[in-house]
């Protein structure tokens, strides 16, 4: 049973993670119809400027929102730059330049931060709180709370505010919102602003995990997190949220449960068990587990 | 002389539609044949990786260029393929004209068989897909050390007939008489990838004016629009995917007798990402853009690995990532100003003389 829970704790600190990368993905994909494969990197954009900050004498949290609006600051410049461009010319095209996009942003952030491991610390330290015989770091807390303020934070936001109904607008039909006086420029960059302002936030939590972080432990997390949007359906933002927790949770025990049934397959069996888990899903239900079945007509 | 008008269908799928291509092919030909001869040993090393890069890119062409589906997992046909090459090599001393074929068609059937399930699903989901499956494939690969080797490395043999012994084997790297000519290890690969990489090609091209290579551009250009006229969109694809998984898996075997010694790490996203942009330099959507772009890319990574340490601020990355910087500038403003990359400029150029001595 304590197994259980310290297990549970860390499956949902991570499916927060996943959950966050998978969220703002499938908002970009929803306003720009653009895989953003350049969304790892601006995890590690969060993670680097969130050193820097914390460096600067920064308060803990003041520095994780600068973060947060500087990864959302990126993220819209590749927008401006890259994807407003291409409007008009066929998507691929575009979700191929994302790719090149993303080693570029790789290579801004070694010129800028090194190659050298960095560390984030933990404001709360190494303490821990007891729940029926286990121990959960606060940080692990927090971690969970803090992304679920801001995923509700931002579902306020696209139901409530007038902002939201512009995004959704949007992303329903963009010529329509135009004709409708939306200005489907400024929400789209907006739009771009808040995936990128998740995912420095998910990269600060990536990097935080670990002692010391490289370019590589941010990037994992996003490349895990990409089935979670497959999972719970390209075009449903709670889906993704819902899948991102489920994948999450899986991952932890799966290598405890599955892993040593499986033999030498089973050895670091999370490296490839959200893929696994999408490639059965698809065969289930390939418009996800929320994701509308499409509709097109000729 | 400007190009014959086309009255018939025969005009229209000729392979060399005027004496212009004739022409530019026997120099083509010239060229290369004496390339061997005359360049040094780093550059023909090139040559040798351009040949690789240039069926692997033919294969991605016919997936993402003619059916129109974008796939991350290239790469893990090119270590499925590369694999088998070493294993076959290793437990049943075959041929390397055989093992190259039985590559493919491994290749091949692992990728029809993903695709089965994969290709149900339309449009983006394939990238992630097929991402999905690069993981799969290494994590199978490193799982196990009868497939990847004693410490991920694994050694490739090229035996050239059955039943040779390891020893006999090591004729092949050295320098042999054939005839007059005298071959090099290098030279004789650089020939015999030649005639791989001028099949491959050819196999494509031919594929492009057939009813298959039709069928897949129907379905990229609109699946449900061909759907309506009778192609069956999924059967399309999985071709498309069955043969560019084969023409990965060659390739693969390819790299695995060159390289000699290769690793489950770098069959990764990176190389994956590396055949896309060769396509997308070369220019989506024509043989001879696959070709040019798998040329391009390697050449110009030759060049650049040159050029990188002087320059400010890229001289500071690592090796690997000057290069990968330099040409993520080059084909995000090759994209941006001439989508159809290399192709595009090509047919430019071929318009303005055509037209010559009027603007159009």
């Amino acid at each position: 049973m304590t197994d259980v829970i310290m297990l549970a704790a860390a499956g949902l600190s991570l499916g927060a993670m996943y959950a966050l990368v998978a969220l703002g993905f499938a908002v970009i994909y929803r306003a720009s119809q653009v895989f953003n494969f350049a969304h790892g990197e601006l995890l590690g954009v969060g993670a680097f400027s969130m050193t820097s900050l914390v460096g600067a004498g920064l308060p803990w949290p003041l520095a994780l929102l600068v973060a947060m609006t500087i990864t959302g600051c990126v993220a819209m410049a590749v927008e401006r730059s890259v994807v407003r461009p291409m409007i008009g010319r066929p998507v691929f095209v575009t979700i191929i330049l994302t790719l090149f996009v993303a080693l570029l942003l790789r290579a801004l952030m070694i010129i800028i931060w090194g190659v050298q491991p960095r560390a984030i610390a933990s404001p709360l330290g190494e303490s821990s709180l007891a729940l029926g015989g286990a121990e959960i770091p606060y940080q692990t807390l927090t971690q969970i709370v803090v992304a679920m303020l801001a995923m509700g934070g931002f579902f306020a936001l696209l139901k409530y505010s007038k902002l939201g109904v512009g995004m959704r607008a949007t992303s329903t039909d963009q010529e329509v919102a135009l004709a409708l006086g939306i200005p489907v420029g400024r929400i789209l960059g907006a739009t771009w602003f808040l995936a990128g302002m998740l995912a420095g936030l998910a990269g600060v939590f990536a990097a935080m995990k670990h002692a010391m972080f490289g370019h590589e432990a941010t990037l994992i997390i996003a490349f895990r997190a990409f089935p979670a949007v497959i999972v719970g359906g390209l075009t449903s933002p709670v889906g993704t949220v819902i899948a991102g927790f489920l994948l999450g949770m899986l991952e932890i025990f799966a290598p405890v449960y599955l892993g040593k049934h499986l033999g030498n397959f089973g050895r670091n069996i999370q490296d490839v068990f959200p893929y696994m888990i999408m490639i059965l899903f698809l065969m289930v239900r390939p418009y996800g587990l929320l994701g509308t079945r499409d509709v097109e007509r000729l | 002389m400007p190009r014959p008008l086309v009255t018939r269908y025969e005009d229209d799928l000729k392979l060399f539609p005027d004496v212009w291509h004739k022409v530019g092919i026997a120099l083509g030909v010239a060229i290369v044949l004496l390339y061997p001869f005359v360049a040094s040993a780093s550059w023909l090393t090139v040559g040798n990786q351009a040949l690789i890069a240039i069926v692997g890119a033919v294969g991605l062409m016919i997936l993402t260029g003619f059916a129109g589906q974008i796939s991350l997992g290239h790469a893990a046909f090119l270590a499925i393929g590369a694999f088998t090459t070493a294993l076959l090599g290793e437990h049943y001393q075959l041929p390397f004209w055989l093992c190259l074929p039985i590559a493919g068609s491994i290749a091949t059937i692992i990728g029809m068989t993903a695709g089965l399930f994969a290709l149900r699903l339309r449009g983006l989901y394939l990238a992630i897909v097929t991402l999905g499956l690069l993981y799969l494939v290494a994590h199978t690969l490193e799982s196990y050390q009868s497939l990847s080797g004693v410490g991920g490395q694994k050694f490739t043999a090229m035996y050239t007939t059955f039943g040779q012994s390891p020893d006999d084997m090591r004729d092949v790297y050295e320098k042999m008489a054939y005839g007059p000519i005298v071959l090099d290890w290098d030279q004789k690969l650089f020939f015999i990838f030649l005639a791989i990489a001028v099949l491959a090609a050819w196999a494509a091209k031919n594929i492009l004016r057939s009813n298959a290579g039709r069928a897949m551009m129907a379905v990229r250009d609109h699946d449900l629009a061909a759907a309506t006229l009778g192609v069956n969109p999924v059967r399309a694809k999985l071709i498309a995917f069955g043969t560019s998984s084969f023409f990965a898996g060659v390739a693969g075997g390819m790299l695995a007798l060159h390289q000699r010694t290769i690793t489950v790490e770098y069959f990764g996203l990176g190389v994956s990402i590396e055949y896309v942009a060769m396509i997308v330099l070369g220019g989506i959507g024509s043989v001879w853009g696959a070709v040019a772009g798998a040329l391009a890319f390697v050449t110009l990574g030759k060049l650049m690995q040159t050029l990188g340490p002087k320059l400010p601020y890229i001289a500071s990355l690592p090796t690997g990532l000057q290069t990968a910087v330099l040409f993520s500038l080059l084909v995000i403003g090759v994209l941006i100003v001439e989508p159809l990359g290399l192709f595009g400029i090509w047919l430019r150029i071929k318009r303005y003389f055509l037209a010559w001595p009027f603007r159009y």
